[in-house]
């Protein structure tokens, strides 16, 4: 068990930068998790923490022990790749085994810890079978097991279930939760799949173009996103975006784009005070367009009027794609709601849920503290 | 050729294959034998046999017999008692098979041809496994090298696949010579080594390159260092390359000659190549022995390209067309 | 990046591992290689003499006998002769070995007759030669038989035996001998090309001589310029079937480059002339080989 820093970390190859002035520090026994867009640079990043590559400048601590010039076995960390990386000529039990080889522990240690990981992941009868000869749930699992039995003060996740199929990777996403509930080893876990991030990490950096955009906790992460990037990354369908300006109207600052106007709540005031004129971006997630007619009606300066386009219905929630004067919402109502397609709506974005973006920086208007 | 190994069904119209044309290929095949690539050329199941296939087939027949007449025509000879081949080996009115030619050849009291394969596999084996060896180190060392010097001592590494060997000839034997490694057995098996070491550091090192990155990452991060990876890791993933280096080195070097030639002259330590022009006489040439010579010189590299013609014809695709 | 760091990262580096293997071809390549360079520029008793060894070779008749060439019958000398070799074995290699892939692709049975075709590549050149020589031979060779057969009683003969035809039927030979390693490359190139390429032609009203011709061609150059690169450096390096079959005789009527350095190195022990042989046949295998090496990577 360990913490894990990283200082200044930049990784370039040629002209390119991987990663960009990189610092965290990751706690003893966290599930970290990076995610963010294909090269964005958090395999990269994985892989300068495992060792695999050299870091151009910054250090990399683990346990408070430079580790920049340590080679990766000297590193005590293990990795789980994403295409798995098992030794196909060995079976089973040799690919948990040789890690253990390698570091010359005694056979009957050996014996012990393959067999308990084995025993933990379920591979107990397949021990003597080749990689080729399992399923990708399977293989997977031998190659968290290969992982597991070196017992590392480190764990390092590469995108380890994207192979997986969909239902598969529901399941091994428990697992692999309950594993670290129980071994409590500290994990760097990387992603692209933003569900994924959510349901697992205690904490999550978003990345993107090598450079930290956020690093929070999942709700954080969801209810305050620091920037238009991370605001649209993160949430599926995607938060609405609607570009407009800021207009001053009897003492109050408006939100006005084609069709749309709506007043800027007062837990935004603050943030907006003096850019009257300022063209802004509105955001709002598909659940804050509210449809119910009670509950529109006590919103009467955030009323839009909108057209039904498309209905898609999910069985617990639906999905109403909207035209509001030139804009396209996608609002997510309870199954039950009766829409159809062609519908004239009211709808109202959820004042206290608007989140509001400059244009020229991308960063969100930092909201007060949360309105009554 | 009963040696091929692989078995491939022939080329006899199965009753079964002439059913019902397919619905619109009333337009005729193009000609076959001009090497159309049309898909309608192949012989589809459920096509009608038609005159251009059975030329093509029957073309092809003819240039695969045209091509095993010569092999035939030694084997007959080798075969065959002298007397019955005065006016020919194709003529087959009378076929006694004896193996007397090869008991002349392999008994022959100036080149003894048994003496010459015993030589030859003396030769041979360390001269496939001792560069197999170096030649895999190499190929990995170069693969994962990250120092400067590896490209222009790679781009050596290829040039001297064009240097032909009488350009070494002189100095090596010089050399070898001196070191007392003439008509040595262990002089000729450095030579073979050294000489395979260009093309098999190539080859192995453009295999090695196959293999999927992330095992290696994954046997560095359990611990085992660069040279733990190549004989854990490396090596046993590469045996079918290992198999098609091993192919083409073992003819190669069986099938020399011109260093055997300037290495070896001691009489009884000659290789079977270089005994086979001892064997023709200077005014009469007694092909019953040349050819039974001739036939088991040839035998072994047919054996192994017969058990390993898979990597055989890989590696030598491989090796040329990386 | 400490200067420490960097230090042991050289000595980590895994080009170590290509150590033994350098060291062997450095000794046994590299440096008897230079030193026949050097040797060519030397005289007998070791005093430089500058390209003097290269002038006598080349007005050597046993080189080059343009006196000869080409009105009356070989020899030409060995340069005439691995020239010769080349300008009838190339073409005919590159035609016979695409010819056999593309007819051998769609045929029941093709795996055995490529091996057949293949087995000359396996058989040891010493052999090749010998079975050259049986096949020519004016009792025991089939070629003659057939001849007579045909008719042509004038050419039923030893061919391997008159000036005129020695080096001929060495050629044709090894036509035979070298054919497979074309057809078994292009057949891989072939097995490379897609179908929908031919598909989409065919729908696009292409007659099969354009498909060949703008879709098989095209596709399998990089091929072609191995099977023409390799098929150059085996005809200037032929010795071994030589050797067995005609010993370049006649009267040197079939000598090449690869034989005639034998003979002056070992059997007349004129190292200096035999070097600066050697260096002329490496001259024309290097300038191949680089000439192959930059269209390649050209096509990278």
């Amino acid at each position: 068990m360990a913490t894990v820093q990283l200082h200044h970390v930049t990784k370039q190859f040629g002209d390119v930068t991987a990663v960009h002035d990189f610092s965290l520090e990751i706690d003893d026994g966290e599930f970290l998790v990076l995610v963010g867009p294909s090269g964005c640079g958090k395999s990269t990043l994985l892989r300068v923490v495992a060792g695999l590559e050299e870091v151009t400048s910054g250090e990399i601590y683990i346990d408070d022990r430079l580790v920049n010039h340590v080679a990766p076995k000297d590193r005590d960390v293990a990795m789980v790749f994403q295409n798995y990386a098992l030794y196909p000529h060995m079976n089973v039990y040799d690919n948990l085994a040789f890690g253990l080889r390698m570091r010359r522990v005694a056979r009957d240690e050996i014996d012990r810890r393959v067999r308990q990981a084995a025993e933990i992941l379920g591979l107990a009868d397949l021990l003597r079978r080749r990689p080729a000869q399992l399923s990708g749930g399977q293989r997977q699992r031998v190659a968290l097991g290969r992982a597991i039995v070196r017992e590392p003060k480190v764990f390092l996740m590469d995108e380890p279930l994207s192979n997986l199929d969909a239902k598969l990777r529901v399941e091994m996403r428990t697992e692999l939760a309950r594993l670290h509930q129980r071994l409590r080893v500290t994990t760097i876990y990387v992603t692209h799949d933003q569900t994924e991030a959510m349901t697992m990490g205690s904490r999550i950096v978003v990345m993107k173009d090598g450079r930290i955009q956020q690093v929070a906790s999942p709700l954080e992460l969801y209810e305050q996103p620091a920037n238009l990037f991370v605001a649209g990354f993160i949430g599926s369908p995607p938060m609405n975006f609607v570009r407009g300006t800021l207009e001053p109207r009897d003492g109050d600052l408006w939100f006005a784009a084609a069709g749309i106007s709506i007043r800027v709540p007062g837990a935004l005031a603050g943030a907006t005070a003096g850019l009257g004129g300022h063209p802004i971006v509105l955001g709002v997630r598909p659940e804050d367009i509210l449809v119910d007619p009670e509950r529109v009606r006590v919103l009467p300066d955030h009323r839009v009027e909108a057209l039904v386009e498309v209905v898609e219905p999910l069985g617990a929630d639906a999905f109403v794609h909207l035209l509001a004067g030139e804009q396209r919402l996608t609002a997510r109502v309870p199954g039950r709601v009766k829409v159809r397609v062609g519908d004239r709506l009211t709808v109202a974005p959820d004042p206290d849920r608007i989140h509001l973006f400059d244009p020229a920086t991308e960063q969100a208007l930092s909201r007060a503290a949360t309105s009554p | 050729m009963g040696l091929v190994s692989q078995p491939a069904p022939y080329g006899r119209p199965a009753p079964g294959r002439q059913a019902t044309p397919h619905a619109g290929s009333t337009t005729p095949p193009p000609a076959a034998g001009r090497g159309t690539p049309s898909p309608a050329a192949r012989p589809l199941p459920g096509r009608r046999l038609r005159p251009a296939v059975i030329l093509r087939h029957t073309l092809a027949w003819l240039v695969g017999l045209l091509w095993i007449v010569p092999f035939l025509g030694i084997l007959m000879s080798a075969l065959r008692p002298q007397a019955e081949l005065i006016h020919g080996w194709w003529q087959l009115g009378q076929v006694t098979i004896s193996a007397e030619n090869f008991v002349r050849a392999w008994n022959h009291p100036t080149a003894p041809m048994g003496e010459g394969i015993r030589n030859s596999l003396l030769v041979v084996v360390p001269s496939t496994v001792l560069p197999l060896l170096i030649a895999s180190l190499a190929a990995y060392g170069f693969l994962r090298s990250r120092a400067r010097v590896r490209t222009p001592l790679f781009a050596l590494i290829i040039l001297l696949l064009a240097v032909p060997q009488q350009m070494v000839a002189i100095p090596l034997f010089r050399i070898l010579r001196d070191l007392g490694f003439i008509n040595s057995y262990a002089g000729l098996v450095v030579t073979h080594t050294a000489w395979a070491l260009p093309w098999m550091i190539m080859f192995l090192r453009n295999y090695f390159a196959t293999l999927p990155r992330e095992v290696e990452e994954a046997a560095l991060l359990d611990g085992a260092g660069r040279l733990q990876i190549f004989w854990h890791v490396i090596l046993p993933l590469s045996l079918p390359g290992l198999a098609s280096a091993a192919a083409l080195q073992l003819t190669w070097a069986w099938n020399d000659f011109f260093m055997a030639l300037i290495l070896l002259y001691e009489p009884t330590r000659l290789v079977a190549t270089q005994r086979i022009p001892l064997l023709r006489g200077q005014y009469h040439v007694d092909w019953g022995i040349l050819t039974a010579a001739s036939v088991l010189t040839i035998a072994v590299p047919i054996l192994v390209f017969a058990l390993l013609q898979r990597y055989y014809v890989r590696g030598l695709i491989g090796w040329t067309l990386k | 990046m400490d200067l420490r760091g960097a230090r042991a990262r050289l000595w980590a580096d895994p080009l170590l591992l290509a150590v033994p293997a350098l060291f062997l071809i450095l000794v046994l390549i590299v440096y008897p290689a230079l030193q026949t360079l050097g040797l060519s520029f030397l005289s007998k008793d070791g005093a430089f003499v500058g390209l003097k060894n290269f002038a006598d070779v080349l007005s050597d008749p046993e080189t080059l006998n343009l006196a000869r060439f080409p009105a009356h019958t070989p020899p030409w000398g060995s340069l005439v002769h691995n020239a010769i070799w080349i300008l009838l074995h190339l073409p005919l290699t590159v035609a016979i070995g695409l010819g056999l892939a593309i007819l051998l692709r769609d045929v029941r049975g093709s795996a055995i007759l490529r091996s057949i075709i293949f087995l000359g590549m396996v058989t040891p050149m010493i052999v090749g030669g010998v079975i050259i020589r049986f096949l020519f031979d004016e009792n025991a060779g089939i070629v003659n038989a057939f001849l007579r057969l045909a008719g042509l009683q004038a050419l039923a003969r030893s061919w391997t035996a008159y000036p005129d035809t020695a080096l001929l039927s060495l050629i044709l030979g090894s036509v035979w001998l070298w054919s497979g390693f074309a057809m078994v490359l292009y057949s891989a190139g072939l097995s490379t090309i897609p179908r929908d390429y031919y598909e989409a032609a065919s729908v696009d009203g292409a007659s099969p001589l354009q498909q060949f011709w703008y879709i098989t061609v095209p596709s399998l150059r990089p091929v072609t310029s191995v099977v023409v690169a390799m098929t150059i450096l085996w005809d200037l390096k032929i010795f071994d079937l030589v050797y067995t079959a005609t010993l370049g005789g006649p009267g040197g009527s079939s000598m090449v480059l690869a034989l005639q350095m034998y003979f002056y190195g070992f059997r007349a022990l004129r190292f200096n002339t035999a070097a600066a042989v050697a260096t002329v046949l490496s001259l024309f295998t290097l300038v191949v080989g680089i000439a192959f090496i930059r269209s390649s990577r050209r096509e990278e």
